[in-house]
């Protein structure tokens, strides 16, 4: 009983610090449309695919936002086919790249700020390296969920519709009974918000609004079964076994790996939360969290599954775990 | 007929669904019980969110009563990616209603006793900012006393200071009846991250059988040092014991 509560108080606490966030990422990405055109912003990215990755990993700047926000800008972005490079790129380091997150690690680590800076380059080389790996695959659809994939069907199938609006083309979406288009599906409305720019201002809040609130649905329940699973895992499984795993310079990075799997915490507090290790774990180990946690932990892989299928996402975590366990290593064997 | 019945609910269920969860936030916020969740650095952030979903509610309830004032029926398409339409709302429905029914529940011993309390490294996140020594010792909280030992871990300097602290009792099972741990949790941002810090207590009558696990004592005493399980620590010696009422905000931060 006294588990349970434990385990619905920790549920809890993990929504109530996430859905603020989860908000925020989905107003903001939502009023980007406002002042950022993406297209444009996509246009003058480079087309070179380790460009590409390395942009898109950058880019996480403009997007001040954590992991829960980015993965709807991570899948709009490819419906409007962005590289693949980009998008990868993008979806790994947005919630490390960013300067809220990295000030919330200076903070925590102001004595260590090797620890800043290694977050800040390991997450931006592992990015670019798998946005280049994934370049490498020339049809995506395999990859991505079928909502996603048909939208790039029909961006290939329509290679120079720049000019045209989205509102124009067929079998996207559904006309309502009144002249104004209705469309349902939060990705098609996200493309069509791009071509509302010169629509009326409430037409373009009617579709923010819209927006915000598929996206809510959508994201919102996958982040409580995410919640809920780590929520499960953390109470039933003793926190001192997965500690015990790793004093040695090998153990302590898988340790806190799977720590930062099971734990999902928001990448702009996860440094806090590292911090509490940071005199009994490998400086090595305490990066691999702060690397590989905001990458991929059972949050965000619910999240994913929005945009790709399980196969892709197992790519993304056999590579991002391999990429994060071999610098991190090199780093507590040779550096530290 | 009942299937469109059903479509014509679902937008009317997402309403219900963000709503509820803007009253849960505010709900927290009011009853005080966000205190039990997250850290109070947050709490503005949750605020604010709780406003902002039941303004989006609030928006998005006009439009679907406006459209159907002027017999506009609402798209009854629902192209979900993940789940099947409604149940994104439905699980948000229910996980809040489950909130407001549900009270939370600060973390007890059994907690502190998965979460490592009887390791006696204990560690701060933050680090001190100050260190004022001429601070009346029996003004220190628990977590002042682990700072303070953290900047200068030898026991001897702290013997024969007074102190009063408050927490919850632990049972340490390697020590002796005549020992209890009395524990503070800290959170840095939310209940999920919290962990637990401890001092020894030695009581001077009786055995800690009087004082029940997770019950609240505020103990007064004096610090000496004692060997236990094999490692010299910082230990009250216990002169009063005060059972106390679990305080608002259980944390320590």
């Amino acid at each position: 009983m006294t588990q349970l509560n434990s385990a619905f108080t920790l549920f809890f606490s993990l929504l109530v610090e996430a859905i603020p966030f989860l908000l925020l990422g989905v107003l903001f990405s939502g009023l980007l449309q406002f002042f950022v055109d993406e297209r444009r912003l996509l246009a003058i990215l480079p087309k070179n695919p380790l460009l590409g990755a390395f942009a898109g990993s950058c880019i996480g700047f403009l997007f001040p936002v954590c992991e829960c926000g980015n993965v709807p800008v991570a899948r709009r972005m490819l419906m409007q086919g962005a590289p693949i490079s980009v998008a990868i790129g993008f979806l790994l380091a947005a919630p490390t790249i960013n300067p809220i997150v990295i000030w919330a690690t200076w903070t925590a680590f102001r004595d260590q700020p090797e620890i800043v800076f290694l977050r800040v380059g390991f997450s931006l080389a592992i990015a670019t390296i798998i946005g280049f790996i994934f370049s490498a695959q020339a049809d995506l659809r395999p990859f991505l969920q079928s909502g996603v994939a048909s939208a790039l069907t029909l961006k290939q199938s329509q290679p120079s519709d720049l000019n045209q609006s989205p509102l124009l083309q067929s079998g996207t979406y559904f006309l309502g009974q009144s002249a104004k288009p209705l469309i349902t599906d939060p990705s098609e409305l996200q493309a069509a918000m791009m071509a509302s720019v010169s629509k009326p201002k409430s037409f373009r809040l009617r579709l923010l609004l819209e927006n915000t609130v598929q996206e809510m649905r959508e994201l919102g329940g996958v982040l409580i079964l995410g919640s809920a699973i780590a929520a499960l895992v953390q109470v039933f499984v003793p926190r001192d076994i997965i500690l015990s795993l790793g004093q040695s310079p090998v153990t302590s990075i898988l340790a806190m790996m799977l720590l930062a799997g099971v734990v999902s915490i928001c990448s702009t507090v996860d440094s806090f939360f590292a911090l509490s290790f940071a005199s009994t774990f490998t400086s090595g180990s305490l990066v691999a969290f702060l690397v590989f946690g905001p990458m991929i932990d059972l949050k965000g892989v619910g999240l994913m599954l929005s945009i790709f299928k399980p196969r892709a996402i197992f790519y993304l975590f056999a590579l991002a775990a391999q990429l994060t366990f071999a610098l991190t290593l090199f780093l507590n064997l040779y550096i530290s | 007929m009942t299937r469109n019945v059903i479509r014509s609910l679902l937008p009317w269920l997402d309403v219900v669904a963000i709503a509820a969860w803007g009253v849960l936030l505010l709900n927290y916020w009011l009853s005080e019980k966000l205190f039990l969740l997250i850290h109070p650095n947050y709490i503005g952030l949750t605020v604010a969110a709780g406003v902002l979903l039941l303004i989006v509610s609030g928006l998005k309830g006009l439009l679907l009563l406006r459209s159907s004032r002027s017999r506009q029926t609402f798209a009854p398409m629902q192209h979900m990616t993940l789940f099947p339409p409604g149940f994104g709302s439905l699980l948000m429905l229910a996980v809040a209603i489950a909130g407001l029914l549900i009270t939370p529940r600060a973390f007890a011993s059994q907690t502190a006793l998965d979460r490592g309390v009887t390791d006696t490294i204990t560690l701060t996140r933050v680090k001190p900012q100050s260190f004022r020594a001429s601070t009346r010792t029996e003004d220190k909280t628990m977590i002042d006393w682990i700072r303070t030992l953290q900047v200068y871990p030898e026991p001897d300097a702290y013997t024969g200071q007074k102190v009063k602290v408050q927490g919850f009792v632990v049972y340490p099972p390697k020590l002796s009846e005549q020992y209890l741990l009395l524990t503070r949790f800290v959170i840095t941002c939310c209940a999920a991250d919290a962990y637990p810090v401890s001092l020894p207590v030695k009581l001077t009558t009786g055995d800690r059988k009087s004082y029940l696990p997770d019950s609240w004592l505020e103990i007064e005493g004096q610090m000496l040092t004692e060997t236990l399980d094999g490692k010299r620590q910082l230990t009250i010696q216990a002169k009063t014991l005060k059972t106390i009422p679990e305080p608002k905000n259980p944390y320590n931060y």
